[in-house]
């Protein structure tokens, strides 16, 4: 510890304090003391009396003695040292000097002492000894509490000329220098915490893979089979791509923080992201079934067509994952980065709000990566408006949830499967007798877009609103603030 | 009676703090009833479940200090303003500047100069505290820092009534609003000189700290069947566990009554010793001026012993509200040492304690060779197990040092030595109580360094040891006058003060049996309970609780309360003197009959 060293230079004469040990701890007691037969009651008149017991004997011990206020005193803080540096040498040498050296008893230990430990201003060197605790405090009932627990009490305070610690304190804290802004932050920034270790990070990556290598293996199950496999294959693939979306959810940068409370749209959200990836899935051929399949001419073809699956977005969705949570990555990252860097809440926001834009720009560009390669080694169509459209919402709203403004993002997948799900129930009531005029706004739209425009208006609709609200809520500092841990 | 017993990460818990006094407590006051609100401080101390409870206790609500809090509703524009205005306002009396520039660098110097900085100091500090009118009216600031903490008040419980009103004042607290509202605060040209250099991570840092400081404004605990329906809240330690006896002192007129064994705002310093200066800053203040509050509402406030009364006082706590209730200790356990005649082996010092290096055992075994070389018989038995780690390195470290000291020795050139020192653990066949600990040996030696209060003292004390120890914590205030002190890290006065008590067989019988009568009258778990018995009483007897009685029909009954069950004003205290002049002051007239008649006693009995 720094101060060991550094405790005796107000010291006049140098010397130091376990010199001061040797000398001052004789192996004899001093002439000018009573001898130990003597007791420290040996010097009251009152010794033996019953009456006298407690009292004789605390004013008997040299509590009173000039000298020794001083050494103790002196040694009043050093249980910082003490505790810390009790290293093997220190202690060595001075059980040799105890056993050792008999020395002969120094007339006059108490003076010389006293001259020795600076007495000019016992408050300076006070200061000197807990110049940390000084510097750094920002009120003086910090340093009345520090000094305490370092041992120093009313009593001690008392040989400051001090009524108690308080006022002692208060004296230290005035004292202090203050010329120089204090320092920002002390050193041990809880920002740098070491980096995951190498496997952690490999387990991560395969985690968030996990989803989209099973549903490229449930794609190509379903297309090999045919009849009864085929629709186990399915359900088997899409439960088993559920749970590894699920894990690949549970922690990481896409991960709900631990011990979130749970709030009826957190529970909600799960459900219609599935709605929309099922949507996504088999919604458009559906849609084109409905509203080709009129009343009272059962087609064949039509009823064929209404399983036919688009697996390709869904497929490139799935893998997505593994950019999003990427993308997650860098976005909380550098967040939290600009969060220490920052002076005031205008300049994070500022700085974080291009971040996130460009967060998501890198995501959609890799979705539309992923999706045209799936397109092309499945042989199908790639949707791109629908797909980057349910991208654009689905990023954003797990951002949101993961930094706790899950009510948002359900409110706009909410809206998004509602609308989806309106496209697909008004046609069919439209079929009701006197109900047709219900069909006629989605016939319309699906006449000059196609089956498609449904869930890219919903999901478009729906993205660009929560992507404003994330522009604004994500640039917030509380959005980024760390869970304190508990005491 | 109905006592709620407030607690944070204590009582019903199996790792709480108090929860040993509290169960005697509860368990010792069985003719009351007892309703345990209780905030827990982390989920593995959930995990960790409850201590059997006794009958007495009907109930027991908890709510969580840790994790994310309450998922709330977001508030409508009205609510957001009335939170804004509220949070602002908190967020100013917490960046505000005491006004002590004053007592700046001139003090600088010795003597005198320094004694007119200190006693300076101290007004300041108890003014700033936000102690009361009469006390800090001394000096000129007087107004100015009353006024602050009436402004801290009014925020404080604006936000309260906010959030009984709307609710999910978690959420706001931890808004983007109250980021931005304590960043306005720090940037303030009259804020404090460290809350000025608060940065974002900063501000997030306080805006957490104060809504898990804050949390129990969003319970339900205080409303009219929650601790509206106690008859006085008990606050087993101050700050965030006696927030709601707070609110229920406020709403619901319920008296408050606050245990502190170690005053949460040392605590809060000592814990936050290592964050960042503006977090420290702002974070001192709120705790402070929260420290200020609860004193200046609380009917009574209980503390162990003169230290901690310190802390209170200058918290700005009522001296004439202070009550001192020592810790008790089970006596039982040491009663039967305590009455045998024997005094112990007349030769062996015994230390008692955890072994961590604040004991200073090193001074010990120097004294014990200043001892030695007296009383060449003497011997010492160190009886305690390490405290983690650092008290693990730190016995092996003195058992190296005792070998080096003392050399091993024998009766005879044919027996096999021994050091007289020795290092046990309780448990042992040899030693298999704490009490038989205290009972091998003729003085009891307390060498520590820092020290808070001395329970193994107090053992010792109970088993009728004679005892030494270094002047540290509140060894004087426990010893009395039944034992020898001598100052710490002095290991020539310890010499001198256990061969004294070696060589004189009678002295030590006297101090012992003095030092035993005085453990049981002032530290035994009957004490302890008697005392809060009688504080009870004396608080709902000042500050009863007046409910409307409800009848049959749900109707208020009238005449449920009589009148004269009504006494306006305290008849003992001065107040109740002034009221005298007729006027409709408060519901508090005198008839003029009943003036005269008084005055006339009085008049009579002079």
């Amino acid at each position: 510890m720094t101060d060991l060293g550094d405790l005796d230079r107000p010291d006049a004469s140098g010397a130091g304090r376990d010199g001061l040990r040797h000398r001052g701890a004789p192996t004899a007691p001093p002439p000018g003391r009573p001898t130990p037969a003597g007791t420290p009651t040996a010097g009251t008149p009152t010794a033996g009396t019953p009456a006298a017991v407690g009292t004789s004997t605390v004013a008997g011990t040299p509590v009173t003695a000039g000298a020794d206020r001083l050494t103790a005193a002196g040694h009043g803080s050093r249980t910082g040292t003490r505790t810390g540096t009790l290293t093997g040498t220190r202690t060595g040498t001075r059980v040799d000097s105890r056993v050792g050296v008999a020395s002969p008893a120094v007339p006059g230990e108490g003076p010389a002492a006293h001259r020795r430990r600076g007495a000019a201003d016992p408050v300076k060197t006070l200061m000197h000894r807990h110049r940390d605790l000084c510097e750094r405090a920002v009120d003086p009932l910090e340093i009345a509490a520090g000094l305490e627990a370092h041992g120093l009490t009313d009593r001690t305070a008392a040989r400051f000329r001090h009524r108690d610690v308080f006022s002692l304190a208060e004296e230290i804290y005035a004292r202090v220098p203050r010329d120089t802004e204090p320092p920002l932050r002390p050193a041990g920034n809880p920002a740098d915490s070491p980096p995951p270790a190498l496997r952690a990070h490999v387990a991560r990556v395969l985690l968030t893979l996990l989803p989209g290598l099973l549903c490229a293996a449930t794609v190509g199950a379903v297309r090999l089979t045919h009849g009864q496999p085929h629709l186990a294959a399915a359900l088997a693939g899409a439960l088993a791509v559920t749970a590894a979306a699920h894990a690949a959810l549970g922690s990481g940068p896409l991960g709900t923080p631990p011990g979130a409370a749970a709030h009826p749209s957190r529970l909600a959200t799960p459900v219609w992201t599935y709605w929309l990836l099922g949507y996504a899935l088999l919604g458009d051929a559906l849609l084109a079934a409905v509203l080709r399949h009129s009343p009272g001419t059962p087609d064949a073809g039509a009823v064929q067509g209404v399983w036919s699956l688009a697996t390709a977005p869904v497929l490139a969705l799935t893998l997505a994952l593994a950019p999003a949570t990427w993308c997650a990555h860098l976005f909380t990252g550098r967040a939290a980065r600009r969060l220490e860097a920052s002076r005031g809440l205008a300049e994070f926001t500022a700085g974080v709000r291009p971040l996130l834009l460009g967060t998501f720009a890198l995501f959609l560009s890799a979705l539309a990566a992923l999706l045209a390669g799936c397109a092309a080694v499945l042989g199908e169509p790639a949707p791109y408006a629908q797909t980057l459209a349910l991208g654009a919402l689905l990023l954003p709203a797990r951002l949101l949830v993961v930094h706790g403004r899950a009510r948002a993002a359900g409110a706009a997948l909410g809206a998004a499967v509602l609308a989806e799900a309106a496209a697909l129930a008004l046609p069919l009531s439209g079929r009701l007798p006197g109900c047709a005029f219900l069909a006629t706004p989605v016939e319309s739209l699906v006449d000059s877009g196609g089956p498609g425009i449904v869930p890219v208006l919903a999901c478009g609709a729906a993205a660009l609103s929560l992507l404003i609200h994330a522009t604004r809520a994500l640039a917030t500092a509380s959005a980024h603030a760390r869970p304190v841990k508990s005491p | 009676m109905r006592i709620g017993l407030l607690t944070e990460g204590g009582y019903p818990y199996v790792s709480g703090d108090t929860r040993l006094w509290c169960d005697r407590l509860v368990r010792g006051l069985g003719q009351h009833e007892f309703h345990v609100y209780a905030l827990s401080r982390s989920e593995r101390q959930e995990d960790e479940g409850w201590v059997p409870l006794p009958r007495q206790v009907n109930r027991v609500r908890t709510a969580p200090l840790w994790g994310p809090g309450h998922a709330s509703r977001a508030y409508g524009r009205r609510a957001r303003r009335r939170f804004a205005e509220h949070y602002a306002e908190l967020a100013a009396v917490l960046c505000a500047a005491p006004e002590r520039a004053d007592a700046g660098p001139d003090g600088v110097g010795a003597g005198a100069g320094r004694a007119g900085v200190a006693l300076d100091g101290r007004h300041v500090g108890a003014g700033r505290a936000g102690g009361r009118q009469e006390r800090v009216g001394e000096h000129g600031r007087g107004g100015s820092t009353s006024h602050e903490a009436d402004r801290f008040a009014n925020a404080l419980y604006g936000l309260a009534e906010l959030a009984r009103d709307e609710g999910g004042l978690s959420g706001a607290l931890r808004s983007d609003s109250a980021v931005r509202a304590l960043e306005r605060a720090c940037r303030a040209p009259s804020a404090l000189r460290e809350a000025r250099t608060a940065h974002v991570p900063e501000l997030l840092a306080v805006a957490t700290h104060i809504e898990r400081a804050l949390r129990p404004l969003s319970l339900d605990w205080h409303e009219d069947d929650g601790l509206g329906a106690v008859d006085l809240c008990h606050a087993t330690s101050g700050g965030t566990a006696a927030l709601p006896g707070l609110l229920a002192e406020r709403f619901l007129g319920i008296p408050l009554l606050i245990t502190e064994y170690g005053v949460h705002l040392r605590t809060h310093h000592l814990a936050h010793a290592g964050a960042a200066p503006a977090v420290r800053a702002l974070l001192a203040a709120f705790q402070g001026r929260l420290a200020a509050e609860l004193y200046r509402r609380a009917a009574l406030v209980t503390h162990a012993n003169a230290h901690a009364r310190g802390w209170q006082e200058r918290g700005g706590a009522d001296r004439a509200r202070l009550r001192t209730v020592h810790p008790g200790l089970d006596a039982s356990r040491f009663a039967e040492v305590g009455d045998r005649a024997d005094g112990g082996d007349p030769a062996t010092l015994v230390w008692v304690g955890r072994v961590e290096p604040t004991k200073d055992l090193v001074s010990l075994l120097h004294a014990f060779a200043e001892v030695r070389k007296e009383e060449p018989k003497a011997r010492l038995r160190i009886v305690g197990a390490p405290a983690g780690p650092e008290g693990e390195a730190y016995l092996g470290h003195c058992r190296a040092l005792a070998a080096q000291l003392f050399p091993d020795e024998a009766d005879g050139a044919h027996c096999v030595g021994d050091n007289p020192v020795s290092f046990e653990e309780v448990g042992g066949p040899d030693l298999p109580t704490v009490a038989e600990a205290y009972a091998a040996g003729a003085v009891t030696v307390l060498s520590s360094v820092v020290e808070g209060f001395p329970l193994g003292l107090i053992e010792a004390m109970l088993c009728g040891r004679a005892t030494v120890s270094t002047d540290v914590g509140a060894v004087v205030e426990a010893i009395g006058g039944t034992g020898l002190v001598v100052p710490p890290r002095n290991p020539r006065a310890l010499a001198e003060a256990c061969v004294a008590l070696l060589r004189d067989p009678e002295r030590r019988a006297r101090l012992g049996a003095a030092a035993r009568a005085r453990a049981l009258e002032l530290f035994t778990v009957e004490q302890n309970i008697t005392a809060f018995h009688g504080i009870y009483l004396e608080i709902v007897a000042h500050s009863p609780v007046r409910r409307v009685v409800l009848g049959r029909t749900g109707a208020p009954l009238p005449f449920a309360a009589p009148a004269e069950g009504h006494v306006p004003g305290h008849w003992a205290g001065p107040a109740g003197r002034v009221v005298a002049r007729g006027g409709p002051r408060g519901g508090a007239v005198t008839p003029s009959w009943a003036q005269t008649t008084s005055l006339a006693t009085t008049e009579a009995t002079r």
